[in-house]
């Protein structure tokens, strides 16, 4: 057995497990990948990419339908919902192609099937045993059930199921404000279906800033979204979901399909956990910043760890913890880890909120720029909204959160990463140049207001 | 014939070599094999020798040149040879007649071809930068804390600086205002590329107070000069209770001072002191002082630190009288009017610290005294009685004596003297409520 030991086998190919898998074969390890449905993951396969690549074609809708203020006639412009489904598989195919490729570079074998811990350096895949000096567990996640009755209905979709949908519905409720309740209720509102949001808070989007939220809420009003906040649902049957509304009182909606977006869970079952003796509870697999379990050699990454679920922080732990496996110390800082809401207009943030900054008593400063101040925006929304809300360190001006709402502010929000990380102050961003014209120099105008 | 010398290429990344020191003058007579020159990389020091037997005609570089791979340094011939077909051009500048600035004449002329290798180490404490090092040190305005380099004799090459700025870690934005303020960085960066972020940081070490620095030498001169020794016991508490709880009735009625459990306490060990009084004592430069008069001093906790206000001829007073005279002296001691007077000239010490729940400890004497009552926390302990058991409030009492000169017996006795006086309180006290 010793010669077949490989120094790491990674469970899952998410974004979690294949970054970390190609990092460790960078390195000349012997790493084998162990996934049971598709390589890329949820991320490519029914998440990231696929809805980006829907919410391209709603947006593209859009614009030709408001061609006509930015001086283009175009005549009656539709979805086509096959094709659109048709270029998300064209899509998911080439990056799948794409991961497959950077596993085979990177020499680490892809085994198929569903592993299974032994103990802690023995996975078994459907019953043969595979032995590795580190074990990395990137189980990912999956829609979360919760108990509504009638929530296990036929007409109820999920954000897998509602990707292969091949009819744009007359009416959809969606249960659930957070970023994939949203993301749908853009691309659906968009493609002409009555959509409805019944989101259980007061307000939609609860991890963003506050102040965006709420202008989210209402640019997505005005996009034709109708929402239903401080709503609970009580049940579904058939075509309607009964609720109370933010008085208590009983009220129901019909539809003809309705999305559970109420969020996502970490993937701990049949994983041979108690008998190897990881600590977990129902959030996920405990981690450190360095991505280590309880128990020596194994490692977990991803949103099986309940820690951040995005992608891109799930390649990070990733790859942090191979660099810890293999001698080389590393760890994952949260404070700089951005994450977007691809909606028209889109949100991006970084670093903590406002409510954060007041729960933990930090003293700040903060300023509010219309995205309207950069040339560009104003070229490439005509009408849009757009704000950035920058907040800062009261007495030395350090930059602690950027929180923004309009297109493209997730191309730039990295640059605001950058200065969380480096501990930039306000003042010392003047000395940055950006690129004119673009959207980032809103963000600058709002960090430069509080350089003093 | 006239040779040219040139400067030889010592690795293949070396791209050109600094001239460290030249050791023969243009004029002077060179052997074969005899040291020329000695030569820098970033990495090492080299020397370049002298190829055939002649005399050195004209050195084309001065000291502390960078000068290419390849390039002609000097010529070696007949005095009298022209060294003009050799001279390298120099890019924008004519080339130099000759170095400008005469190399420093060497102890010796001849110099031992191993002279780098075996330089004399430096003397402790300096370092040598090598001309290279230097160079780097002063374009990058680098100068890291003195250590020895990889050189010969611990002198510090360019290879070694570049190291040491790679690795030394860099500030964040934030962290370097903080630095300014005054906060320090320990250990090692957590951030990027090791970068040190405010987390890093923490305030400098505080100096210790005036009042501070006192307490410590005191503290440690009582545990220096004496022979310390701590006995523990308790007294049953029902009378102490019994009168703390009329004298709170009674001052719902009349204005009367606040009478603590402490006070009691204290109130009892005078009446003790006065019955034995070999405590009430100071030993001082071998003879030990008994005193009469009990002036009782007691640990006070202030903002600036531990206090000790002394309460005068408190055998003379009533046991109302002792607790408002302790309490004014506190409140001064707090609010630091407290005259200086008031902090000298105890005869024996209270320490309570029964009221933050201490079960037992051992004061520290305040030397020349010779002993040291710590007061202890009311708690409940099993007791039997008539066959069964039953709890009783207690109070915790340690005496710390100073063994030099109360032996362990006649501590006991006092602390059972204190003891009784506490158990009968009620009686004593001669408190009209
Ligand atoms: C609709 C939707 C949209 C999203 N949009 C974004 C976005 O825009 N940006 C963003 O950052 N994040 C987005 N996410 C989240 C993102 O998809 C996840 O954070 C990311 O996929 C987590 O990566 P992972 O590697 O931890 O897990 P996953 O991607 O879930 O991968 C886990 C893999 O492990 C495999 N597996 C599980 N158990 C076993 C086993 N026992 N044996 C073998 N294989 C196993 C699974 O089959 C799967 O392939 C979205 C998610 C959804 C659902």
């Amino acid at each position: 057995m010793e010669s077949g030991m490989y120094d790491l086998i990674v469970i899952g190919a998410g974004p979690g497990g294949y970054e970390a898998a190609a990092h460790a074969g960078r390195l000349g390890k012997r790493v084998a990948v162990i996934e049971k449905q598709y390589v890329g993951g949820t991320c490519l396969n029914a998440g990231c990419i696929p809805t980006k690549t829907f919410l391209r074609s709603s947006r593209l809708l859009a614009e030709c339908r408001n061609a006509a203020a930015f001086g283009v006639r175009v005549p009656a412009a539709e979805l086509d919902m096959p094709a659109v489904i048709a270029r998300k598989d064209r899509v998911v195919a080439t990056l799948t192609r794409g991961v497959e490729g950077l596993l085979k570079r990177t020499g680490v074998e892809v085994v198929r099937g569903t592993a299974r811990l032994v103990s802690r350096s023995e996975v078994r895949v459907d019953g043969r045993p595979y032995t590795a000096r580190n074990i990395l567990i990137a189980t990912g996640s999956r829609p979360s059930v919760p108990p509504i009755p009638g929530i296990q209905s036929s007409r109820v979709l999920d954000s897998t199921s509602v990707l292969s949908l091949p009819e744009i519905p007359a009416r959809l409720a969606i249960i659930g404000g957070g970023y994939i309740g949203l993301e749908f209720a853009g691309f659906f509102a968009a493609a002409g279906t009555e959509t409805t949001v019944i989101e259980v808070l007061p307000r939609i989007a609860s991890g963003c800033d506050a102040d965006i939220s709420a202008r989210l809420l209402q640019a997505l009003r005005k996009s034709g979204v109708r929402f239903l906040t401080s709503c609970a649902v009580a049940a579904v049957d058939g075509n309607t979901v009964h609720y109370r509304d933010e008085n208590g009182a009983a009220a129901s909606l019909c539809a003809d399909y309705v999305l559970n977006a109420t969020g996502r869970v970490p993937v701990l079952e049949n994983l041979g956990l108690e008998e190897v003796g990881v600590d977990f509870t129902r959030r996920g697999i405990r981690t450190s910043d360095q991505g280590k379990t309880n128990v020596a050699g194994v490692w977990a990454c991803g949103d099986v760890t309940g820690r951040r679920l995005l992608a891109h922080a799930a390649a990070r732990e990733g790859i942090v913890a191979v660099n810890n496996m293999f001698g080389k110390p590393d760890r994952i800082r949260y404070e700089a880890v951005p994450s977007v809401i691809y909606t028209h207009p889109e949100v991006a943030g970084v670093g903590r909120t406002e409510e954060e900054l007041k729960a933990e008593g930090i003293a700040y400063r903060k300023s509010l720029a219309p995205m309207a101040l950069a040339g560009r925006f104003l070229v490439e929304n005509e009408a849009g909204m757009g704000v950035v809300k920058v907040l800062a360190g009261e007495k030395y001006g350090e930059i602690l959160g950027v929180h923004a709402m309009g297109d493209l502010s997730s191309e730039f929000i990295v640059a605001a990463a950058a200065m969380i990380e480096t501990e930039m102050c306000a003042a010392d961003v003047a000395q940055l140049v950006f690129p004119h014209p673009t959207v980032s120099e809103a963000m600058k105008e709002a960090i430069l207001q509080l350089a003093h | 014939m006239a040779t040219p010398v040139e400067m030889p290429k010592l690795g293949n990344t070396v791209e050109d070599c600094l001239i460290a020191r030249w050791n023969k003058r243009p004029g002077e007579a060179v052997a074969a094999g005899e040291l020329l020159a000695e030569i820098e990389t970033d990495k090492a020091t080299f020397e370049v020798t002298a190829p055939l037997d002649g005399t050195l005609l004209e050195v084309f570089f001065n000291q502390g040149e960078l000068v290419p791979v390849f390039t002609y340094i000097c010529v070696i011939g007949e005095p009298g040879e022209s060294v003009e077909p050799f001279r390298p051009s120099r890019a924008g500048q004519p080339a130099a007649a000759g170095p400008a600035e005469p190399p420093a004449p060497r102890q010796a002329a001849a110099a031992p071809a191993a002279q780098t290798a075996q330089a004399a180490a430096p003397p402790p404490g300096a370092v040598f930068y090598s001309p290279r090092a230097r160079r780097f040190a002063e374009r990058h305005g680098f100068y890291p804390a003195p250590a020895a380099g990889s050189g010969p004799g611990g002198r510090v090459l360019e290879a070694d600086l570049r190291r040491q700025f790679h690795e030394t870690s860099r500030t964040s934005f934030l962290a370097g205002r903080l630095v300014e303020s005054g906060q320090e960085v320990r250990g090692e960066g957590s951030g990027l590329n090791r970068m040190v972020l405010a987390r890093d940081l923490a305030p400098p070490p505080v100096r210790l107070s005036g009042v501070r620095e006192k307490i410590a030498r005191r503290m440690r001169d009582s545990l220096a000069a004496t022979a310390q020794d701590t006995l523990h016991t308790s007294a049953a508490a029902a009378g102490l209770l019994a009168l703390r709880a009329r004298v709170k009735a009674a001052r719902r009625q009349k204005p009367l001072a606040d009478i603590t459990i402490g006070d009691m306490v204290m109130f009892c060990a005078v009446k003790a002191l006065v019955e034995m009084p070999e405590l009430n004592a100071e030993l001082i430069d071998g003879s030990l002082y008994r005193h009469a008069s009990v002036h009782i001093g007691f640990a006070c906790d202030t903002p600036r630190g531990l206090l000790v206000p002394v309460v005068r001829d408190a055998h003379r007073r009533s046991l109302g009288e002792l607790s408002e005279r302790a309490g004014e002296l506190a409140r001064a001691a707090v609010e630091g009017t407290i005259q200086a007077d008031d902090l000298a000239g105890a005869t024996f010490t209270v320490s309570n610290l029964g009221s933050f729940g201490i079960e037992s400890f051992t004061p520290l004497l305040n030397p020349p005294q010779v002993a040291i009552l710590g007061v202890d926390a009311i708690g409940l302990k099993p007791v039997r009685r008539d066959g069964k058991v039953e709890f009783e409030a207690c109070i915790g009492l340690s005496l710390t004596l100073d063994h030099q000169v109360i032996d362990g017996a006649p501590g006991a006795r006092f602390l059972k003297r204190v003891r009784e006086r506490i158990e009968e309180i009620e009686e004593i006290c001669g408190l009209e409520l």
